[in-house]
């Protein structure tokens, strides 16, 4: 006989398979700016930061076909709702909370469906500066609305860590010092969901390159480090007079100078 | 969560029962009259555009009147309306279907773009207006709902501006030179082809004699067409698309053209002496 206990054991088996899968996931960094909002990481192998729709950029760590699937269902929803109504009436409230979060918990606690690996960051510019948000989508369907900023990384810890590093921000930075923030959040995150994961490796602390490096410079060392192997990513929505084309993706100069920038600073 | 639509906007539509993708059921019997004024429905038409090419892309002018039947339903109507940073879409014909097919092809493009992360090429786009266009058949048998549009485009890769048109059924023509739609159009159909015989072809023209030339030919068609607005009233819009996209041409510019044109040639107001 199936029982209540059987229904939480199993939900926890689940979270405990899909928690373990995005563990080592490169976290992803929401940050306003002074003229919109921006997302960024670090990837290894596919993009990560999308546009879904005028007004609307997203990314996420998790399994890639996980990730491709609500980014394309997202995408649809958003160009149906903004044919047959208008482009004004497609929000990331709506995508998430009605089309996305239910598909996601219907998923997850199914015990006969493979569940959604994934915690996916959505960015969204408003008509006016102060309704540009961020909604962070966990695996479960849980969904929780953002303001200046938001992440999402393998752990809790590394998320706290996070927004530790983002600290109060009653002013819109420039982009190049958003970029940098944002940099130094990826960084502390990125490092603590690796240590994670070493520590459940290894018990070998001599294996750690950084723990002669005063934490100011291992920022720098790391970061330099990562991105021999991965590449910094970062997708803006900028407001404009059309809102359009407000998404772009950030060009290799302008990445280059916010690494050097980040480096420099540490 | 279902993506086996993905990135195709009309399978989506269909899906959903959208009524641009399913043939209406008003007729019942067959096209009682031409005007289907039996059916008390008035629908608005576009009258004439014009798309020529010129030295560095393609220039497109319409008239702003749309009528119904023989009343002028609006005056300040745009149709040469851009479809995305390179694409334009002069329409003529019923208001109504060629209004919701350029919203269809706006969010068509970006749906392919955002989904497939690359821009959809010249054919998948004129691809994409033939369906739509195929898609009216039934309506405009109906006697409603028929609309033709001319495509232009500025083709990165040739380095060209290009022009396409389409009959009603869908079938595509590319023009080398020039194309035109609408009530006005056919009046005007010869004068292209003695221009590019006696001057030179479009495409050899600077931007201010192609205007120029487009200019003359939408009066023409207003003076020989009942339903084309002219100039008369309300300023001509006039668009270009060239390497670096697609510009408005202003007013002042169409102003002081307009000026010209009609401080030479013949005067209008000589009366035919008896």
């Amino acid at each position: 006989m199936y029982t209540p206990f059987d229904f939480n054991e199993a939900l926890s088996h689940r979270k405990e398979y899909i928690d373990d899968r995005l563990r080592e996931g490169s976290p992803v960094v929401g940050l306003l700016w002074e003229n919109g909002l921006l997302l960024l990481t670090v990837r290894r192998t596919q993009r990560k930061v999308y546009e879904i729709y005028d007004r609307q950029m997203f990314s996420g760590i998790g399994n890639q076909s996980d990730i491709e699937n609500i980014r394309l269902s997202a995408i649809q929803m958003a160009h149906q709702e903004g044919f047959e109504r208008s482009p004004d009436d497609v929000s990331s409230q709506r995508l998430v909370g009605f089309a996305l979060s239910p598909a996601l918990k219907k998923a997850y606690g199914d015990q006969l469906t493979v569940p959604f690996v994934v915690r996916a960051l959505f960015a969204e510019l408003g008509r006016v500066p102060a309704s540009d948000t961020f909604i962070t989508l966990n695996y479960d369907g849980e969904y929780e609305q953002h303001f200046d900023k938001a992440v999402v990384a393998g752990t809790a810890a590394a998320e706290d860590k996070m927004l530790e590093r983002l600290g109060d921000l009653p002013n819109r930075l420039s982009l190049t010092d958003a970029l940098s923030s944002a940099l130094a959040a990826w960084c502390v995150g990125a490092r603590q969901v690796m240590k994670r994961a070493k520590d459940a490796h290894t018990e070998d602390d001599d294996y750690n390159p950084l723990r002669d490096i005063d934490e100011a410079d291992a920022d720098a060392v790391f970061l330099k480090d990562e991105l021999k192997t991965g590449q910094l990513e970062v997708g803006i929505l900028e407001r404009r007079p059309n809102l359009v084309n407000s998404f772009r993706l950030l060009s290799k100069e302008e990445l280059e100078r916010a690494v050097q920038i980040a480096i420099g600073n540490s | 969560m279902s993506n086996e639509l993905a990135g195709d906007f009309w399978n989506v539509l269909e899906k959903s029962g959208h009524p641009l993708t399913r043939v209406p059921q008003i007729a019942l019997s067959p096209r009682p009259t031409d005007s289907w004024a039996g059916s008390g429905i008035i629908e608005t038409h576009g009258t004439t555009v014009i798309a020529v090419k010129y030295d560095s892309g393609v220039i497109n002018v319409g008239d702003r009147r749309a009528t119904a039947n023989f009343a002028v339903m609006y005056d300040k109507a745009e149709k040469v309306l851009p479809i995305d940073e390179y694409t334009l879409l002069a329409i003529s014909g019923s208001f109504a279907r060629a209004m919701e097919v350029v919203r269809y092809l706006r969010t068509s493009f970006k749906l392919f773009e955002r989904t497939y992360l690359q821009t959809m090429s010249l054919e998948g786009k004129l691809a994409e207006l033939a369906k739509v266009v195929r898609a009216g058949i039934p309506e405009a048998l109906q006697g409603i709902g028929g609309f033709i549009p001319i495509l232009s485009t500025y083709d990165v890769e040739q380095k060209d501006g290009r022009i396409f048109f389409y009959d009603g059924m869908g079938a595509r023509f590319e023009s080398t030179e020039f194309g035109a739609a609408g009530s006005g159009s056919q009046q005007i159909r010869g004068v292209f082809d003695y221009i590019v015989k006696t001057k030179k072809p479009f495409h050899e023209m600077t931007r201010n004699e192609a205007l120029k030339e487009a200019l003359y030919l939408l009066d023409i068609a207003a003076d020989l067409d009942a339903a084309t607005g002219g100039w008369s009233k309300v300023m001509p819009l006039a668009k270009t698309i060239s390497s670096e996209g697609i510009a408005d041409i202003p007013n002042d510019e169409l102003k002081s053209i307009i000026t010209e044109i009609e401080s030479t040639g013949a005067d209008r107001f000589r009366r035919v002496e008896a």
